[in-house]
């Protein structure tokens, strides 16, 4: 039995299907990368897992825990919600607080932690993204990638079974994604398991350790970042990442 | 000729006017909790889109909001006896309308006055909180109520503020109609007062002067409770060996 295991998740938006039946099986330590076009439930995967959607159908399991992602039930969802932890493309810092008071927000109120244990804590977590010197800086004190590191420290300190992160780069400036690239580098380095939707191919390759090419709701590829970027054997991936430039495509002239 | 205007009057009977202050104090601080309670409630409500229960509070909205605060005072303190009395009919009871103190159906009208401007501001606010911050919030695990009390309420009210103060003032100057209830209150007492000595132009002059003032120590409070909520302008100096970026060469 796998550490993660994802069966039959089943997403429509009206009439559009976005996920067709997904069963993913993920490692305890795996940094799974899913890669594709857009529109095809890259985040809509990682948000059904969290909850954030609501899928049609769908389980999975993690850690031998069996949830039912259709469930009404406040309590089952919250126990999920709280063995997942999500970082978001916007980042979705609490506004009103500080670095320190979003990293221990969770602590004190979800995990009811008392508040000196928790202050330790998030003040370790935010020392390991480098963020120990701003403790007290306010989200709009701070830029796109510093908040993100903030955000990424507020998943971590609730010790997450599993790492969702939706396109963490894609919303900041070129010359700050290189500081967010390292801290979820050195954060999958600890063994984190995560499951990561982006568009940082040179990233993927680097740090992941499996790729999934979804399409149309469906996984159409799955393998090592070698396997994928280098002998990819599905039409459909190749042309993809001819698109991304990742493939040298035929010759063309404009 | 006699003394048409008797200036000194105007300042002289205020300390006669301020006894009656508390009642005016009571009056607005209880409208109040009623209506910001009652105005999150129809926000809520409004928000949550339940179905009926929007539409009724969409309604009430209309209502409160289309007719002047003396025609809903009067509505209430006629009203409610005749909605009594329908109550004992039906129900064999027994219950005294003269029992009821008149200052009752003024806070019941003004709360409700209140909770339907403020339900409107605080919708508003609660809103204006993008929901980025919600999703954050349940990926961290929390329930519903702890998202409205950690993440929404505090936001909102830093939005809401401004609006809430101007409705707080209106409610302040809006207890001078509570005599129509019956109920004696600083403009009550004042009437009282003119109806003896004939100076009502001094008595109205006094009351401008005491309802102004109070207006300026509202405005000077809610002032005060922004800027202490608001997220601060400056950002923090760090010193230089407290920097840890590039220790660590991100």
């Amino acid at each position: 039995m796998s550490f993660v295991e994802i069966r039959g998740l089943s997403k429509k938006f009206g009439q559009n299907v976005v996920l067709n039946d997904i069963n993913l099986d993920i490692r305890k330590g795996d940094v799974v990368a899913i890669i594709g076009p857009s529109g095809t439930g890259k985040s809509t995967l990682l948000r059904a897992l969290n909850l954030l959607e609501k899928p049609e159908k769908g389980e999975v399991s993690i850690e031998g825990n069996v949830y039912d992602l259709t469930t009404k039930s406040a309590k089952k969802k919250l126990e999920l919600r709280k063995s997942t932890e999500m970082v978001f493309q916007q980042f979705n810092l609490f506004k009103n607080k500080t670095a320190l008071e979003n990293v221990m927000e969770g602590l004190l109120i979800v995990k009811r932690m008392k508040k000196e244990e928790a202050r330790k804590r998030a003040i370790n977590q935010l020392e390991k993204v480098g963020m120990g010197d701003r403790l007290n800086h306010y989200p709009r004190h701070l830029s796109g990638g510093q908040q993100q590191r903030v955000a990424i420290a507020r998943a971590l300190a609730m010790e997450p079974k599993m790492l969702l992160m939706d396109e963490p780069t894609s919303a900041l400036d070129p010359e700050l994604v290189s500081e967010v690239l390292l801290t979820v580098k050195k954060v999958a380095q600890e063994g984190n398991t995560i499951l990561l939707v982006t568009h940082e191919m040179n990233f993927v390759k680097k740090v992941a350790n499996r790729v999934i090419f979804l399409e149309n709701g469906k996984v159409v590829a799955d393998g090592t970042p070698k396997e994928i970027f280098e002998n990819p054997s599905n039409d459909r991936l190749k042309e993809f990442l001819v698109k991304i430039h990742m493939l040298e495509g035929l010759e063309y002239t404009i | 000729m006699s003394k048409l205007f008797d200036g000194k009057l105007v300042f002289t009977q205020i300390p006669t006017l301020l006894e009656y202050l508390p009642i005016t104090i009571e009056l607005t601080l209880v409208a109040l909790i009623i209506g910001w309670i009652i105005g999150l409630l129809l926000a809520m409500i409004k928000i949550k889109r339940i179905p009926v229960l929007s539409q009724l509070a969409a309604l009430f909205v209309s209502i409160v909001r289309g007719t002047p605060v003396i025609v809903q005072l009067y509505l209430t303190y006629f009203g409610i006896p005749i909605a009594l009395k329908y109550f004992n009919y039906y129900n064999g009871t027994s219950y005294n309308v003269n029992t009821v103190p008149p200052i009752l159906f003024a806070i019941i009208a003004l709360g409700l006055n209140q909770s339907a401007f403020d339900s409107e501001t605080i919708r508003a606010a609660i809103q204006s909180v993008d929901k980025g911050q919600v999703e954050a919030a349940k990926a961290l695990g929390m329930t519903g109520k702890q998202i409205l009390r950690r993440v929404l309420l505090p936001q909102a009210v830093t939005v809401a503020l401004p609006s809430l103060g101007n409705s707080l003032i209106a409610l302040i100057k809006g207890t001078s109609l509570a005599f129509t209830c019956s109920v004696v209150e600083m403009t009550a007492r004042g009437k009282i007062i003119a109806g003896n000595n004939y100076r009502y132009f001094e008595v109205y002059c006094s009351l401008a002067i005491i309802y102004w003032l109070l207006t300026i120590i509202i405005e000077w409070v809610f002032k005060y409770i922004e800027k202490k909520m608001s997220v601060p302008e400056d950002v923090p100096i760090i010193k230089e060996d407290q920097l840890q970026e590039r220790r660590l060469n991100l």
